[in-house]
């Protein structure tokens, strides 16, 4: 169902969106897992239980767009990968046209006249 | 705190084992640091249910570098990867186990299972429609009536003449009674332990004929055919061909006071060896016989 010319993301089913969410946070840097928690749930709101967290990278991992790295103590910092950019990019951007779709159908809000 | 630590390590065993090597002390890392308690049990079993689901995910899983795995590049197999004492450090093996389960296996197993209680069920059922019942006749339990109920059908049963309970084809010996009548004593008792009571089996151990009530001359029972006399607890005495005491069936008294008497138990009686062998005399001679007969 990928536009023609984009990277196939792959199936997550209903992980799509705690995969964003996650792959977003590591895009910064490398992030255990608490950390991660933690982040997503800063600059989205949302929570992220441990169970889905584990659930989403274990298919991250899967798919090859995020990698863990050696342990730290007991904690595993995982990073993303080029392909996990590039899947990002690509759903960022499928975003950003369903974005600019929807804006563009709705009918001119006072901010958009200002 | 600990208690929770506890349910983590419960928890854990909720996932198959080649994700718990691969993810299960990361998992248990975040769960510490979240102070995590009962909160998050939803979210695990879901994740946990979603491992099962997806069993090879974690088997599937590249190599992590500078983990417990050890490459060893063998000659005839290239590449062994073998995982060097994944315990003692609880952290990560990627390597495949023999015993990691695939979902094919995983549904097979099912199956096997839901056949083998399917199996269980069935074998259950057959036995026990096939056990016997038995609700009359010999072998089966008889519920009495309490002491009251036989003083109200037979008051003479409170002054030792045995009551007879003629669906169980026994008497009932009410034995402190019964041995005062026998020694000629008039009394009246009606307070009964279990172990007062006797059931003889009113077949007579000679040739099986059903042995009539004690005879009023000397309070023994006299079997019609041949003349075998037994005392009043159905001890064999001299007369007749039989070769032990009637036989005896278990008697029981339940908790709402009511007396059962099980045919299915029996006791054989006491082998003919002699007066000595008695453990009750009567005043009568040993060789006494009933007039009437």
């Amino acid at each position: 169902m990928a536009p023609p010319g984009r990277e196939p993301s792959p199936d997550l089913g209903r992980f799509a969106e705690p995969a964003m969410l996650v792959l977003v946070s590591l895009s910064d840097g490398p992030r255990h897992g608490y950390a991660i928690m933690a982040d997503v749930e800063a600059f989205s709101g949302l929570a992220l239980g441990p169970g889905t967290l584990y659930a989403v990278l274990a298919r991250l991992e899967g798919a090859g767009l995020v990698e863990p790295l050696p342990a730290e103590e007991r904690r595993r910092p995982y990073r993303i990968t080029a392909a996990g950019r590039a899947a990002l990019a690509a759903q960022l951007s499928q975003i950003e046209e369903f974005l600019r779709v929807g804006r563009s159908r709705l009918p001119r809000t006072r901010e958009g006249r200002a | 705190m600990n208690g929770s630590r506890r349910l983590h390590r419960v928890l854990l065993r909720a996932y198959p084992a080649g994700w718990r090597r691969r993810y299960g002390a990361e998992l248990l890392t975040v769960l510490v640091e979240r102070r995590s308690g009962w909160r998050d049990l939803p979210d695990l079993l879901r994740g946990a249910v979603d491992a099962w689901l997806n069993v090879r995910l974690a088997q599937q899983q590249p190599a992590i570098p500078g983990q417990l795995l050890a490459t060893v590049p063998g000659p005839g197999a290239a590449g062994v990867a073998l995982p060097v004492s994944p315990r003692t450090h609880g952290i990560v093996a990627t390597a495949p186990s023999p015993r990691e389960l695939s979902r094919r296996a995983f549904m097979r197993r099912m199956l096997g299972a839901g056949m083998a209680l399917l199996t269980l069920e069935f074998a259950t059922g057959t036995v026990n429609f096939l056990w016997p019942q038995i609700r009359r006749g010999l072998g089966a339990k008889f519920r009495v009536g309490t002491v009251k109920d036989v003083l109200a059908i037979d008051a003479s049963f409170a002054n030792g003449w045995p009551f007879a309970y003629n669906p169980a084809h026994a008497f009932l010996v009410n034995v402190p009674a019964a041995k005062e009548l026998a020694m000629g004593h008039d009394v009246s008792i009606t307070e009964l332990a279990a172990t007062d009571l006797l059931a003889l089996w009113r077949k007579c151990p000679h040739l099986g004929c059903l042995v009539p009530a004690p005879c009023e001359s000397i309070t023994r029972y006299q079997c019609r055919c041949h003349r075998s006399t037994y005392n009043i607890l159905g001890e064999k005495m001299h007369e007749g061909p039989a070769e032990r005491g009637l036989d005896r069936f278990a008697v029981t008294i339940d908790g709402t006071g009511t007396i059962v008497i099980d045919t299915a138990q029996i006791t054989q009686g006491p082998p003919n060896l002699g007066p000595a062998n008695l453990s009750f005399h009567d005043p009568y001679a040993w060789d006494a016989t009933c007039a009437e007969a």
